[in-house]
């Protein structure tokens, strides 16, 4: 049942000098939901942002739904429209409107009809509640609309994976539960999703794993209720510690 | 002596403004204006160059205009992407050509081209190509930075997002990072045709027939046949027919933004 779709062996990454990542492993199982947390600095992002090869690993093997993306000679262009990507910033195509922007990858790189793609943009605006701004510019739109926007324009490309690099954490706090609402039911549907982030609530009740990374390493890996409720490594209390009851701890000392 | 700041102030404005009317009348004063009047002002002589100064000088000028800009705005797209490009050749070339076309002064462009490039090739092109050639290949080097500034200035998050959704390099260029870059530099593109309509006035140096004057070369000439400064005035009063609407349309757009603006994503 268990059949792994993101395999990632070996992974280093450095920029310049700095080395952000520091031998990577990690396995997804299809379907599953993976929370990546551990604090700022820590190499999550870059983490995934590598599976996508928006960063070009220095060392190791990325294979997703059994396409080896470090091939050099893998068509990126093409795997990447099987691989979601949902920023912090949103980032939507702030000339077009929310129909056009997700329907101009579907139209250029995918090639679908303007009757297709526009059906397609509907049915993921519908999915995520916002049926009524399809002709909105995104500057019209709240922070939590935009990235809900986002999520429909990914999901636009019909992929296979989702990745969600701190979705909410552009976001104003009361906008932060549309966008998380939005994530959930993707998973409730079954959604191979890896997700960075600092919202532990939203790790402890949707993800099957959870991974804390430090350092440019996994530090700890598991089960949700066994890492975040549960934690084996102090690196792992320490920061958990800090993110859950943060009026508690004194200013952190500096790396 | 006991004066406020702002009492001050005011006392400091008013000598300002009666220095001004001082200058203003001494100026009056000394000149001659029965001679201004003569010089630039013969009502005769302006009636004779309607309607010809709007239907041939001012058309030609904006025909002019429109064919360097169209062709200045493509090779300055090309130059712009060329410089920001990853091979360095093509780096080379765009700065040695912005560098060039920005350091001359564009009459001895234009002088070049009209005499050099028959000479070089053996071929005579038509008046109306050469005028493109001529005031687009400087527009284009001016062009060029602000394209490139613009497309500098569309957020990374735009081609990351384009990118994640399987656009190649290319395809984001075109359907994603250039269109922001227009909206962006749209008023400094606007202030480029002003420039250009301007410089449109340094092609009589072409040899020009009647019928393809522009408006520098249309008062020019109406002067060597009239004791008056007034052709010149005249021509003067049209270029600002273009620009000035021109001027007007660029600070509207820089009024009104670009909306292109967006959060700065961090890692």
């Amino acid at each position: 049942m268990s059949e792994t779709f993101v395999e990632i062996t070996g992974l280093k990454k450095s920029f310049g000098p700095l080395e952000v990542l520091k031998n990577i492993d990690l396995k997804v199982d299809r379907g599953d939901v993976v929370c990546i947390i551990g604090p700022s600095g820590s190499g999550k992002s870059t983490l995934l942002r590598c599976v996508n090869l928006l960063e070009e690993p220095n060392a190791g093997k990325i294979v997703v739904n059994d396409v080896e993306l470090t091939d050099p000679d893998v068509d990126i262009d093409s795997a990447r429209t099987k691989i979601g990507m949902v920023f912090q910033g949103f980032n939507l195509f702030s000339h077009l409107n929310v129909l056009a922007n997700l329907t101009v990858a579907q139209r250029k790189v995918l090639k679908r009809s303007e009757e297709e793609s526009r059906r397609v943009a509907l049915h993921n605006l519908e999915r995520v509640g916002l049926s009524e701004k399809a002709h909105a510019m995104p500057a019209q739109l709240s922070g939590g609309q935009q990235q809900r926007v986002a999520i429909a324009r990914a999901l636009s490309m019909d992929p296979d994976v989702m990745l969600f690099d701190e979705p909410t954490s552009a976001l104003d706090p009361e906008l932060v539960g549309d966008v998380l609402g939005v994530m959930r039911q993707l998973a409730d549907e079954g959604m191979t999703m890896l997700v960075v982030t600092h919202e532990m609530q939203f790790a402890r009740e949707v993800a099957d794993k959870v991974i804390f990374m430090d350092g440019g390493y996994i530090v700890e890996e598991g089960p949700a209720a066994e890492v975040i409720g549960n934690p084996q490594e102090e690196r792992t209390r320490e920061f958990l510690a800090r993110v859950l009851d943060p009026t508690h701890h004194g200013p952190s000392d500096p790396v | 002596m006991a004066v406020s700041k702002r009492k001050r102030a005011e006392y400091i404005r008013y000598a300002q403004y009666g220095l001004l009317i001082v200058i203003a009348l001494v100026v009056a004063f000394l000149a001659d204006w029965g001679q201004i009047r003569a010089a630039f002002f013969n009502v005769d002589i302006a009636k004779s160059m309607f309607p010809s100064v709007i239907t041939v000088a001012l058309k030609n000028t904006i025909i002019y205009t429109a064919l360097g800009f169209a062709f200045g705005l493509a090779l300055g797209l090309v130059l712009a992407l060329m410089k920001l490009s990853s091979v360095a050749p093509y780096r080379w070339i765009a700065t040695v050509y912005i560098e060039f076309f920005r350091g001359v002064p564009a009459l001895l462009v234009f002088i070049g081209i009209y005499y050099g490039v028959p000479i070089a090739f053996q071929m005579q092109f038509p008046p109306l190509t050469t005028v493109m050639l001529a005031l687009g290949g400087v527009g284009a080097a001016y062009m060029a930075e602000t394209i490139r500034a613009g497309i500098q200035a569309v957020p990374k998050g735009q081609v990351e997002a384009a990118r994640s959704l399987g656009m190649s390099q290319g395809r984001a260029m075109i359907t994603i990072v250039i269109p922001q870059a227009f909206r962006i530099i749209l008023p400094p593109l606007t202030n480029e045709l002003i420039l250009l309509t301007k410089d449109s006035s340094l092609i009589y140096i072409l040899g020009l027939f009647r019928e393809q004057y522009e408006l520098t070369k249309f008062g020019r000439e109406t002067l060597s046949r009239s004791p008056s400064l007034t052709p010149i005035l005249i021509a003067g009063l049209c270029y600002l027919i273009i620009t000035l609407p021109l001027g007007y349309l660029s600070r509207y757009l820089e009024r009104r933004g670009t909306g292109g603006a967006r959060k700065k994503v961090s890692a």
